[in-house]
């Protein structure tokens, strides 16, 4: 109905399904509409309209002749993809349609075919379940990645692969596991449960919604191409002045980040405001649940720190095409400029990877513990706090770039300052534990392991922050440990835990306990096999991003390559577990499997279109566990589900 | 979509959505300037980055200025879309909603011979773009700035279409009307816009300082 609004508000659950002929033919079931297939063919005929129109436009150009190298049409047939691909789901009807005022006609109406999750839909529960299919796809090839990575590195003299192509695989397994990382929660766990926890019956912009998971796939795309296009052997941070010396393979980074923070912008701002403003009453701002807090302060930092990255790609890409010097040194341009632009967005992006994970764990906790959140306020004030300062320490990346070493102590003071903060949200989960008779079941397993990953990779950031230490290990495997303690130890871990602890309400079936637990205890074991000794052999000096190392780390290297190939098989357990409990041997889940009190759990299974059949009202603070007499936490105002309220 | 409309749904419940939804609107609007805002701070950034750190002592070499005359004309275009912009909503305000789709198509027209300028200025540089930090920076920003033409033209644009649609679908617009929903989502739209094209017309002044006077 509007620019933004833009389901109607009067689409209530239960509704009853339209004759075919009404719905508009873009989302019929069957051929003749728009899906995943229509989106192919667009995206291809995209992607030669893209390359015949810079040949056009760009084949005389003196250094398209001299170098052989047409970048424009490289990089025109990569952003007419992206385009044919969001025109062929049909992410553009509507913004289109509004040009000459037809908004309305294309309202969405609900069908119940199973085709709809492969088309542009604007219920954000088929968002989420899109999402999770999404980023387990960037997942396993990025970790094919990684075992490629760790196979060149059983020997230091024999090699699998030459110098040049072992670097690629590094920055692409590198640049798609970041990409991944800023959508792993949010994308599939956040666009599914946030309505349902703040009980609202919708998102405030499905259609942005729904654009920014297209535009996800899309980025996949994009950066999968830079191997077919060379590959680019800068690593994930694509610094300059090798970035602008690389050869096409960059575009696909670059155009990809650009594409990827598209998306993630999009997600953020309709996450963010749906927060804002899609509260049931009641559901004030001290009592909205945690996990929701965490969504929103990464929704802000989603919103306000990937534009920063988008420009710096865009930059990027016209140095490539055309010839401007932004990061040229030699023609008045800066290479430090790409690596401010990266940091200012790649520290912030940092948290994004970190605060939804600590927000599982703070909405988990309290329901395994059956203990009330311990200092609800102290994890909610300190997650925003950490969103806040995230801005201020990005030169902490910088320490040994050259930059004016009176800067260096300020950023290492803002650094420490910002793992106070963190340290709350920490303690919050101690707290929460504490004395308390924990169940172990698996999301909670995979939480405290969290708490274990994450005060190795937590502490060892400190370590970085310090200037006379992140002078010797800055650039190795010590920083390599680091950061896998806290993404994958901390950020995986709690999508591992929340995929357990919600997969039953989103599709009705318990993922299988004991396949769970061998997955859980190898993830567990080799992930730590895997990158604790990563940390010796940065501090024994082992460069990261090169494949060759001195002969008396093979040890060490060797003991990780094998822990790595295992913690491989743990994730072919996750999957062989998840075919297992969805399809092969599905077991209907309880309505409220672990007695939550959220209000997730608290509306019909499977979830109603509209979510809930009344609009509910709050009655009271999220995470009364323990005491027998509590009040329900809302009012729903029809009896639906099972719900189990007593603790 | 009325088909739709269930009875079960009650009035409070409405009221409920229906200030959720204009509340988007609001906030989308404000949280749309904040993303912009940090884009284009990242062009300022680059822009006085480049000068002071003056590589190779190729910042801007002595005389070279971009086309004045065409970026004049852009920047004046900027202008006029926001200013017609907010003087149609005070016109909407005051009850006359054809003032505001007249501003609007007005507005329309401007904002694409803006566009207009702002790529045929592209073809008038009188340097090569990576001749130096300054030429770098006056593609950059031109290209960019083709994009946030588009965003306000568009927007401008379909805000007039849908008052006319409204009007057309209300029947009218007599002061009674404006209290119906479909009106009041309208005028959240319009006020989130013309924030917007105001933010942009400050932008844009800036940048013409930053290109031109500095
Ligand atoms: C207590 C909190 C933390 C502190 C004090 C901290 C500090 C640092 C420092 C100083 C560096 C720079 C090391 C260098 O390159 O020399 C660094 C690198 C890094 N940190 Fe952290 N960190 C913290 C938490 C996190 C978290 C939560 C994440 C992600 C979820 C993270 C991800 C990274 C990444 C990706 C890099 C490496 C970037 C690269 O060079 O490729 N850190 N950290
Ligand atoms: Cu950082």
């Amino acid at each position: 109905m509007t620019i933004s609004a833009e389901r109607p508000v009067d689409v209530v659950a239960g509704a009853p399904s339209l004759p075919v002929s009404k719905v508009s033919w873009t989302q019929r079931p069957g051929w003749v509409s728009q899906h995943l297939g229509t989106a192919v063919v667009m995206g291809f005929l995209g992607y030669v309209f893209g390359h015949w129109l810079g040949n056009y436009i760009a084949s005389g150009y003196t250094y398209v002749q001299n170098t052989g190298q047409n970048n424009i049409a490289d990089t025109l047939a990569l952003a007419f993809m992206v385009l044919g691909w969001l025109l062929g789901i049909g992410a553009l009807n509507y913004p289109l349609l509004k040009i000459v005022g037809r908004e309305p006609a294309e309202e969405e109406i609900p069908i119940k075919h199973w085709s709809r999750f492969f088309r542009f839909s604007l219920d954000h529960k088929v968002v989420g379940l899109q999402y999770v299919v999404g980023v387990l796809l960037f997942m396993f090839t990025g970790g094919l990645l990684a075992m490629a990575v760790r196979a060149e590195l059983l020997s230091p003299t024999f090699h699998l692969f030459s110098a040049d192509t072992y670097i690629k695989i590094v920055s692409e397994h590198g640049t798609v596991m970041m990409m991944m990382a800023t959508s792993i929660i949010v994308g599939p766990l956040g666009n599914y449960f946030v309505p349902l926890m703040i009980g609202a019956r919708r998102m405030a912009f499905p259609r942005i919604e729904a654009f920014s998971f297209w535009i996800f796939t899309a980025g996949y795309m994009v950066i999968f191409a830079a191997l077919p296009y060379g590959g680019f052997p800068t690593g994930w941070t694509g610094y300059a002045p090798l970035q602008t010396q690389a050869g096409p393979g960059m575009i696909g980074y670059l155009l990809g980040f650009a594409v990827i923070g598209t998306g993630m912008i999009a997600s953020g701002f309709n996450i963010g405001v749906t927060i804002i403003n899609y509260r049931a009453p009641g559901l004030t701002w001290n009592r909205i649940p945690v996990f929701v807090w965490s969504i929103l302060a990464t929704a802000s930092l989603l919103t306000l720190a990937t534009p920063v990255l988008f420009v710096g790609g865009f930059l990027g890409l016209l140095d490539k095409t055309v010839q401007t010097a932004f990061y040229v040194n030699e023609h008045g341009g800066s290479a430090y400029l790409w690596q401010n632009l990266f940091w200012f967005f790649g520290h912030p992006e940092v948290y994004i990877m970190a605060l939804p994970g600590f927000g599982i764990a703070g909405e988990l906790l309290p329901v395994f513990t059956r203990k009330p959140l311990f200092a609800y306020k102290v994890s909610a004030a300190g997650m925003m706090g950490v969103a806040l300062l995230s801005f201020f320490v990005w030169q902490h990346h910088l320490f040994q770039s050259g930059i004016n070493p009176d800067m260096r102590p300020l950023f290492m003071l803002t650094t420490e300052l910002i793992s106070i903060p963190t340290g709350f949200i920490y303690l919050v989960g101690l707290g929460t534990m504490y004395k308390a008779k924990i169940r172990f079941r698996l999301p909670m397993m995979f939480v405290m392991a969290l708490f274990f990953n994450f005060l190795i990779g937590g502490v060892t950031g400190v370590f970085l922050s310090d200037v006379p230490v992140n002078v010797t290990v800055h650039g190795g495997f010590f920083v390599l440990a680091h950061f896998h303690y806290t993404i994958m130890g901390g950020l995986l871990f709690a999508f591992m835990a929340g995929l357990y602890y919600w997969l039953p309400k989103m599709t009705g079936r318990m993922m299988n306990e004991k396949i769970g637990k061998w997955h859980f205890w190898t993830m567990f074991i080799f992930f730590n096999l895997t990158f604790f000794p990563m940390f010796f052999i940065g501090l024994l000096g082992q460069p990261r991003r090169v494949f060759e190392y001195a002969s008396n780390l093979q040890g060490l290297n060797d003991f990780a390559s094998i822990s790595a190939f295992l913690l491989g098989v743990s994730f072919i357990i996750f999957a062989f577990n998840l075919a297992w409990s969805m399809w092969i041997n599905p077991v209907k889940a309880p309505a409220n499997p672990w007695d939550s009190l959220g209000l997730e759990w608290q509306t019909a299974s499977p979830v109603p279109h509209d979510n809930f059949e009344r609009i509910p009202v709050i009655m009271t603070d999220p995470y009364r566990y323990g005491e027998p007499d509590a009040p329900a936490f809302a009012d729903l105002g029809v009896a639906v589900g099972s719900n189990s309220h007593e603790a | 979509m009325s088909e739709l409309t269930g009875s079960r749904i009650s009035p409070e419940e409405r009221e409920y959505e229906l200030r959720a939804q204009i509340g988007s609107i609001w906030s989308g609007g404000r949280l749309f300037i904040g993303i912009y805002t940090f884009a284009i701070a990242s062009l300022v950034f680059t822009y006085f980055y480049l000068r002071s750190t003056n590589s190779a002592s190729l910042w801007r070499t002595p005389g070279e200025t971009a086309p004045v005359a065409m970026g004049y004309a852009i920047w004046i275009c900027t202008l006029l879309v926001a200013f017609l912009a907010n003087y149609g909503r005070r016109r909407l305000r005051a009850g006359f909603a054809q003032d505001f789709v007249v501003a609007g198509w007005t507005a329309t027209g401007v904002g694409l011979l803006g566009l207009f300028f702002q790529i045929y200025i592209l073809t008038q540089v009188p340097f090569y773009p990576g001749a130096n930090g300054y030429s770098s920076m006056f593609i950059g920003y031109s290209i960019f700035n083709i994009g946030t033409l588009v965003v306000m033209t568009y927007w401008i644009e379909t805000t007039t279409v849908r008052a006319m649609r409204v009007r057309r679908e209300l029947g009218g617009d007599k002061p009674e009307l404006s209290k119906h929903e479909m009106a009041q989502l309208f005028r959240a739209d319009v006020a989130s816009m013309v924030y917007f094209q105001g933010f942009i017309a400050v932008a844009a002044t800036l940048f013409l300082a930053m290109f031109y006077w500095m």
